[in-house]
């Protein structure tokens, strides 16, 4: 989502507009929390979206225009890095187990019925157990591009590397999430499966 | 994306190969699969309730005299690691040269008597009781020359260097005093071996007292031999906490932000601010210059310092080695 006068509230915020700021904050929680969610969990997601946006709100001088949604995830993708580092320093529970807790709170879909609903929600477990398989680096790239639909203009800014490397890690993300799907393929929803 | 050419050399190798064919499709459906993931529900706002306190970047100014102290701090310790490294390479040697020698010649001059034949044997064990940790060879040989008595005395010599390790822990070797030799309790150190009798308690004294006066000097021997380095050493920790503590929240901020590009844009942005407070402020030599001035003389001097006193130390130890 891209709100019209965006530039103007970051503007706002920098001198010191709290409610500017929050409006911001509206518009874009739902994205930060979601990758935060889909990168560490429930338990750590909301301490780490909260983080970000005290931490955007800390470094707004030195946002210097482009995608403000892309700066803003740049952050959040620290974050989330942190948190994990840290976690590989004191390994604890694992992120599926974590992430079921608050699974809960995935958006059902206004239109789909009990059954659709269920196969939706298994299909959504089923895709984050396999994203919880890869490596960070290619679950952040796969969640930015894949989920979150981000131009790759997007992605090199909010990873801050290459467009080679992107697409590199876009490449091998997806195939190990084709190899996880392929392997339940039994599991996948009808729409979902491939005619032999 | 593709360009018209590579699309369609694609199409043609999808055509003739079915397990491309199927992979692409595998990914296709992959793809498809995670575009119908929708994004979870936030749990409550994560709206601010207040401002948190604006992150503040060092003052330009605190940031150079930071600079000023770190290099201050790395000559220091760049002349420190020479000292060691040369310490290490032969100056520990060099300084115990001297000392036996010069007990010796103590001995000499303050007791006459040495030079008799059980006092030169009484002198042997003073001389080499005193605190020359290394006792290197040489340097015994070297007061043995000097000391015409201790030349009639090959064998407590023969025996110096396997007893000087002793004398490196206990000085003047403590272990078995003969017994009966009451100045053994007073001066415990010189009259290892030696014959009870006047002659050699007269001896004792100052054969023991001039090892007494050097002892502490051959333990601690950077602060005796150096006569700079408990001042020189002495600031480096404060110099060292001053950096760390000034580097602490900015490594800190560094590395919970991860973003390279952002610490460059904020070093950016403040020497931004600083050129403008400059211009603000007009001509003339602005505060900014001044502590500018003032850190710049401060790290030069201090390194200059350093370097020259590393550089008297060198000379110091190679001379006395030559």
């Amino acid at each position: 989502m891209v709100i019209a006068d965006e530039g103007q509230l970051v503007r706002s915020s920098r001198k010191g507009d709290l409610d500017a700021f929050n409006t911001l904050v509206q518009v874009y929680q739902r994205q930060v929390y979601d990758l935060c969610l889909r990168m560490l969990g429930a338990a750590a997601a909301e301490d780490a979206a909260q983080e970000t946006f005290i931490t955007a709100y800390r470094r707004l001088n030195s946002f210097r225009g482009g995608s403000f949604r892309a700066w803003l995830l740049r952050i959040a993708a620290n974050a989330c890095c942190d948190e994990l580092r840290r976690r590989r320093r004191r390994p604890a529970a694992s992120l599926e187990a974590a992430l079921e807790a608050g699974s809960s709170a995935d958006a059902p879909s206004p239109l789909a019925g009990p059954e659709e609903e269920a196969l939706r929600r298994e299909l959504a477990q089923h895709l984050q157990q396999g994203l919880a398989t890869l490596p960070a680096e290619q679950r952040l790239v796969v969640i930015l591009r894949d989920v979150h639909a981000l131009s790759y203009e997007e992605l090199t800014e909010a990873l801050g590397c290459s467009l080679g490397t992107v697409k590199s890690r876009i490449a091998r993300g997806r195939a190990k999430m084709r190899e996880y799907l392929m392997a339940r393929r039994e599991l996948l929803p009808r729409q979902f499966r491939l005619k032999d | 994306m593709l360009s018209g050419r590579a699309r369609r050399r694609l199409e043609a190798h999808l055509d003739s190969c079915e397990a491309c064919r199927q992979e692409l499709a595998e990914l296709r459906v992959t793809v498809e699969a995670l575009g119908s993931l929708s994004m979870f529900e936030v749990p409550r706002s994560f709206a601010l309730a207040a401002a948190p306190v604006a992150e503040v970047w060092p003052r330009p100014t605190a940031r150079r005299l930071e600079f000023g102290l770190r290099l201050a701090t790395a000559t220091v310790a760049f002349a420190l690691a020479l000292v060691v490294i040369g310490d290490f390479a032969g100056l520990a040697g060099e300084g115990e040269k001297e000392m036996p020698a010069a007990s010796v010649r103590t001995a000499e001059d303050k007791a006459p008597g040495v030079q008799g034949g059980e006092g030169a044997f009484a002198a042997t064990p003073a001389a080499t009781g005193t605190p020359a940790p290394e006792g290197t060879p040489a340097s015994i040989e070297w007061a043995a020359t000097a000391t015409p008595a201790l030349k009639g005395t090959p064998v407590p010599m023969g025996g110096t260097p396997a007893a000087t390790p002793a004398a490196e822990e206990t000085p003047t070797g403590l272990e078995a005093p003969p017994v009966g030799t009451p100045p053994a309790e007073e001066t415990p150190g010189v009259i290892e071996g030696a014959p009870p009798g006047t002659p050699t308690e007269v001896q004792a004294v100052p054969l023991e007292t001039p090892p007494a006066a050097e002892t502490p000097a051959a333990e601690g021997t950077p602060a005796a031999l150096v006569p700079g380095y408990a001042e020189v050493q002495s600031p480096t920790p404060e110099i060292g906490a001053g950096v760390s503590e000034d580097e602490g929240p900015d490594k800190g901020v560094t590395e919970r932000a991860g973003v390279e590009e952002e610490a460059e844009a904020g070093a950016a942005y403040d020497q931004a601010a600083a050129e403008a407070q400059a211009a603000e402020e007009g001509g003339g030599l602005s505060r900014e210059e001044a502590v500018r001035w003032l850190e710049v003389g401060l790290g030069a001097g201090v390194g200059v310092l350093a370097a020259l006193w590393a550089f008297a130390r060198f000379q110091t130890s190679i001379r006395s080695r030559a």
